[in-house]
């Protein structure tokens, strides 16, 4: 089931992308992307967010095992992670809107705002859901292995991983490259 | 269904153009084909439901569950006919909108909501709703949009071609005879897209450049004293801010281009003839006669509405 | 901690009275897939009694030339609504209605794998609807078209809120389409009774299989558009502004993109339902049942390649457009060739004539007529004459209606009984047949015409060009004749609920695990079932020595 919700954000996510990249060919916007987009800042931010998905994986090891301490631990790493990389995506929002870029400011600010909030949306999302599979194991919920949930909310997880994969390497690392 | 010369019938099947020619053709062969088609499905329909239908002492029928030679004919015919038809369409579309290359445009037409902007590279010409073309000659039409997308459509001239902002399209047409050539704007573009109609006059050579010459000229100055009241008014009150009259003061490009109006057989696009009665009707309540269209109210009393229809009507 | 009352039903369909003491908050409580499928339906019917007044409206306005019953701006919004009340819901939720009451019977199952999604996806659809049509109230409903193009829907050439709510009203709905979409497919492949392997899955099953995963990834581009055109018209944003940077074109693309799919998203369905009842009526099994299902799949891959056919007059090159074009035949022959099945499926029949039946037949010859004429638009040089035109009216009405609709009224026929545990009258019923084919026709074959000669489409009037005058006024006769017709049909259904003769379980000796149950089932579907193992497991239980599983020559003894 949550293959399938999965998929159909993939498309979704894939539509954005594609309005990106075909709004990337105007002239000015490649500019933007290397002026305004700190690859460095962003990728580390981007680091942290990844190696949430090896902390998520970490728990679901350890619930099948059957370590609900360990499991209780390494959800909070988690979450604790994906607030941080919300947290260096809104500091990177507010240095864009103080140099006047917005979604309404250009094309480029429509696009790469569209993009990546939807992309922090469904991180949001994640950490809320996280939070609560987090509260239900700290009530007893999981405290048997035969429940599918953790290993369903992490494929969602590691599928926000994965979406922000490609769109850090299209809006951030492509410009420099190409 | 065929008329004379004089208003062509815009029928599809009425083509006056090498192009809407060999769409016809293509017509005609797709006809055929899908009537075979039809004919067999209809046929088939038919006498299966009568020859099988329920009789009384009827037992249960053969259990067949397929055929796997009938299913890939079932496959294969409509494959090769929709091949054959694919090369056919596939040249006609070569035919008749091959690239335009380098070659320079012989009008520009910009569609506007709800009235069409016609100006004509190498001249001053900016004119309004009614496109004079030359005939036998193959022209191409640069279409433009100046705020939504409209659609030019003259159906016996051959296909159609959005108009969309920001990017450039062209048309390919040369039109057989003299005539009229209705059409209209086919891409839902507003509160007045019904009212966008489009109408070509095809000109024999000369007159073509005849018509040319006496619009590239000037706004003709008012003689009577009605329509000299007219001129002064249409300058002081805010026409001129949307309006533009060649050799006056008023450049306003918002609306119609107004030098050679009185010129024109129809005004609004279509909507109605140009008689003084009704450019009477539009100056005092444009939105009373095309509401939504983006020319305003203006609180005009009778004797200025006389004063302006007279000027205008001699903008010949 | 106090337990929690959840109302537990008593009857497995209760009444619709208020009076009841728990009737109505049953019902909008329910979570069992067949009340929500009878709501589902009930939904499609009140929109199509309201999508239908709009466009009888309309058919007056352009009954006859230069007309002023209704003025642009009121008919501008009443021909959006109309397109976009008739997809979303009506088409859907039928669709969606007939599938979630039967999708759990046809596999033996005793619901849905997941009934309160379910039930959250059915009233995410009816909030969608709501606020689509709030915005009469709020301002003016949107008046762009269904596909509602760039830049016209833009704050500044459509500054009424209208626009806005379309785009919430769809977001809302969407979310529910795609919920149920993916309750389907986790319901057909975990909740079949096991002796039940794809392959002996009913086709009915299997088409809304397919159609799910073509709902899946079809919808989130439509999402994605109608996201983008909020942040325009809410944010200034400049998605789809030129001025700005944007392009007109993107919402065309996006919309395509999630627009050709959904015309077969509301026919394959259909294609299923026809499936079941073609053979139930000839008495004979489907012809070609693998034939069908791979034509199904390759529909559905190939949605996705042909949308560029709705912009072959945008200028985008005869390369792009050859591409397309062949795309777009293709996916024309499977879409033809199961015509041909359904032909050779009575062939050799004892075909009954209930009024089931009567709309399957008559589907054949018009949604043969809509393909045709779709096919005539793969010819891009006659798409170039006649896309945005009445003949594109007339084809869209020849496979919506002479497609999806009449699908959905033989699917009627045939489920109702079933359903309500009532009988619909069998003469009025064929008088409803006789007068809907004739409205139907009498208003959209003329169409065709109109729009060969010359008459676009979206034009709130038109000139007294000779001949559009009469064929318009034919065609509003036709549109009434349609109206009177539907009326009957309620009172047909009204009449059936509160006065129709009992219905048996088994009406018409049919094949597919929904029959064995009462009409209507019980609360809890099944306590057994009996073995499949075949696509017909009802009928080999009746007839066992006649068992599909059992060997058979070639020519069906």
């Amino acid at each position: 089931m949550i293959k399938l919700i999965v998929g159909t954000e993939a498309m979704f996510f894939l539509a954005l992308i594609m309005a990106f990249v075909y709004f990337s060919f105007t002239p000015d916007f490649k500019s933007h992307q290397l002026l305004n987009l700190d690859m460095k800042t962003t990728g580390i931010f981007s680091l942290l967010l990844f190696f949430s998905s090896f902390t998520y994986w970490r728990a679901e090891a350890n619930y099948h095992k059957g370590e609900i301490t360990k499991l209780k631990v390494w959800l909070i790493i988690t979450i604790f992670l994906g607030a941080i990389f919300l947290f260096g995506q809104g500091r990177e929002y507010l240095s864009l809107l103080n140099s006047h870029i917005s979604v309404s400011s250009s094309i480029f600010g429509t696009s790469f705002f569209t993009l990546t909030g939807f992309h922090g949306l469904h991180v949001l999302v994640g950490i809320i859901v996280i939070g609560i599979v987090t509260c239900l194991t700290f009530l007893g919920d999981y405290d048997d292995k035969k429940s599918s949930v953790i290993g369903a909310v992490g494929i969602y997880w590691h599928f926000v991983d994965i979406v922000w994969a490609v769109v850090f390497l299209i809006v951030y690392v492509l410009p420099h490259i190409y | 269904m065929h008329e004379t010369l004089g208003l062509l019938l815009s029928s599809i099947f009425d083509p006056s153009s090498p192009q809407a020619r060999k769409i016809v053709g293509l017509d005609y062969g797709f006809i055929a084909a899908a009537s075979l088609v039809l004919l067999l499905v209809v046929g088939l329909t038919l006498f299966i439901t009568i020859r099988y239908r329920f009789k009384k002492d009827d037992t249960e029928p053969n259990q067949i569950t397929g055929n796997r030679r009938l299913e890939i004919l079932m496959v294969g015919i409509p494959l090769l006919l929709v091949i054959g038809f694919f090369f056919w369409s596939l040249n006609t579309m070569s035919a008749i909108l091959p690239e335009h290359g380098n070659h320079k445009p012989d009008v520009i037409i910009t569609g506007h909501q709800w009235w069409w902007q016609a100006t004509y590279p190498g001249t001053s010409i900016n004119t309004a709703n009614e496109i004079h073309l030359p005939v036998g000659k193959k022209i191409l039409m640069q279409l433009e949009a100046a705020d939504v997308i409209h659609d030019w459509w003259v159906p016996s001239l051959g296909g159609k071609m959005d108009m969309i902002p920001g990017m450039h399209n062209f048309l390919w047409v040369t039109i057989d005879k003299p005539g009229i050539y209705e059409g209209a704007c086919s891409e839902f573009c507003g509160q007045q897209h019904a009212w966008m109609r489009i109408r070509v006059i095809a000109q024999t050579p000369a007159d073509y450049k005849k018509w040319l010459r006496e619009h590239e000229l000037n706004a003709t100055k008012p003689t009577d004293t009605l329509a000299k009241l007219g001129a002064a008014l249409f300058m002081n009150a805010s026409c001129s801010e949307c309006h533009s009259i060649r050799g006056t003061n008023a450049n306003g490009m918002q609306g119609p281009d107004l030098t050679h109006f009185g010129s024109r057989q129809t005004m609004l696009a279509g909507m109605m003839d140009n008689t003084t009665k009704n450019i009477d009707k539009w100056l005092t309540d444009p939105q009373k006669v095309k509401p939504g269209a983006h020319m305003p109210r203006f609180i005009f009393g009778a004797d200025s509405v006389h004063a302006l229809a007279a000027y205008l009507k001699q903008l010949k | 901690m106090e337990t929690i009352q959840v109302p537990e039903p008593e009857e497995s369909i209760p009444s619709l009275s208020v009076s009841d003491n728990q009737g109505l908050l049953q019902w909008i409580s329910s979570v069992d897939h067949k009340q929500i499928g009878i709501m589902y339906l009930w939904l499609s019917v009140l929109f199509l009694l309201i999508g239908g007044g709009e466009i009888l409206l309309i058919r007056i306005q352009l009954a006859v030339p230069n007309n002023h019953f209704l003025d642009p701006e009121m008919y501008n919004q009443l021909f959006t609504m109309h397109g976009t009340t008739m997809i979303f819901f009506v088409a859907m939720p039928a669709i969606f209605g007939f599938s979630t009451y039967f999708v759990p019977l046809m596999i033996g199952a005793n619901d849905m794998a997941f009934p309160r999604l379910n039930a959250f996806s059915f009233w995410c659809t009816f909030f969608g609807g709501l606020l689509l049509y709030f915005s009469f109230l709020a301002g003016g409903a949107p008046d762009a078209g269904w596909f509602n193009y760039a830049p016209l829907n833009q704050y500044n050439y459509s500054s009424s809120p209208g626009i806005d709510y379309y785009c919430a009203g769809l977001l809302f709905a969407g979310v529910g389409t795609v919920s149920a979409s993916a309750n389907f497919v986790v319901t057909i492949l975990k909740y079949r009774i096991k002796s039940m392997g794809l392959k002996q899955m009913p086709l009915f099953v299997w088409m809304l299989l397919i159609n799910s995963f073509l709902i899946l990834a079809a919808f989130p581009s439509l999402n994605a558009a109608l996201v983008m055109l909020l942040f325009d018209r809410q944010m200034h944003a400049h998605f789809f502004s030129a001025q700005g940077g944007g392009s007109a074109i993107l919402w065309q693309h996006l919309f395509w993109l999630f627009g050709h799919p959904e015309v077969y998203i509301v026919i394959l369905p259909v294609f299923g339902i026809f499936s079941e009842v073609f053979p139930v009526y000839s008495r004979k099994p489907i012809f070609g049942y693998a034939f069908i299902i791979g034509s199904g799949i390759a529909i559905a891959l190939l949605a996705f390649g042909v949308w560029v056919h709705h912009m072959f007059a945008t200028g985008l090159g005869n390369t792009v457009n050859s591409f397309f074009a062949a795309s777009s035949m293709l996916i024309g022959i499977p879409t033809g060739v199961k015509i041909f099945n359904w032909l050779a499926t009575m062939h050799g029949g004892s075909i009954r004539f209930r009024v089931s039946m009567m709309f399957a037949i008559a589907f054949l010859i018009e949604f043969t007529i809509g393909g045709l004429t779709g096919i005539s638009f793969t010819l891009v040089p006659i798409d170039w004459q006649l896309t945005d035109t009445y003949y594109v009216v007339a084809h869209l009405h020849f496979v919506f209606i002479g497609g999806t609709l009449f699908g959905l009224f033989s699917g009627l026929f045939y489920w109702f009984p079933k359903m309500s545990g009532r009988d619909l009258d069998e003469k009025l019923s064929r008088w409803f047949f006789w007068l809907f084919v004739t409205g139907f026709n009498l208003t959209f074959l003329v169409q065709h015409a109109l729009g060969a000669m010359g008459m676009p489409r979206r034009v709130y009037t038109y000139p007294d060009v000779p001949g559009w005058g009469v064929l318009n006024l034919i065609s509003t006769s036709g549109g009434f004749v349609m109206g009177i017709s539907t009326v009957l049909l309620l009172s047909i259904i009204l009449k059936a609920l509160r006065t129709g003769a009992q219905a048996e379980g088994d009406p018409w000796d049919a094949n597919t695990l929904e029959w064995t149950t009462s009409s209507p089932p019980a609360l809890q579907n099944f306590d057994q079932v009996i073995p499949v193992k075949s696509t017909r497991p009802f009928r080999d239980y009746k007839r066992p020595d006649d068992a599909d599983w059992k060997e058979r020559d070639s020519h069906g003894k």
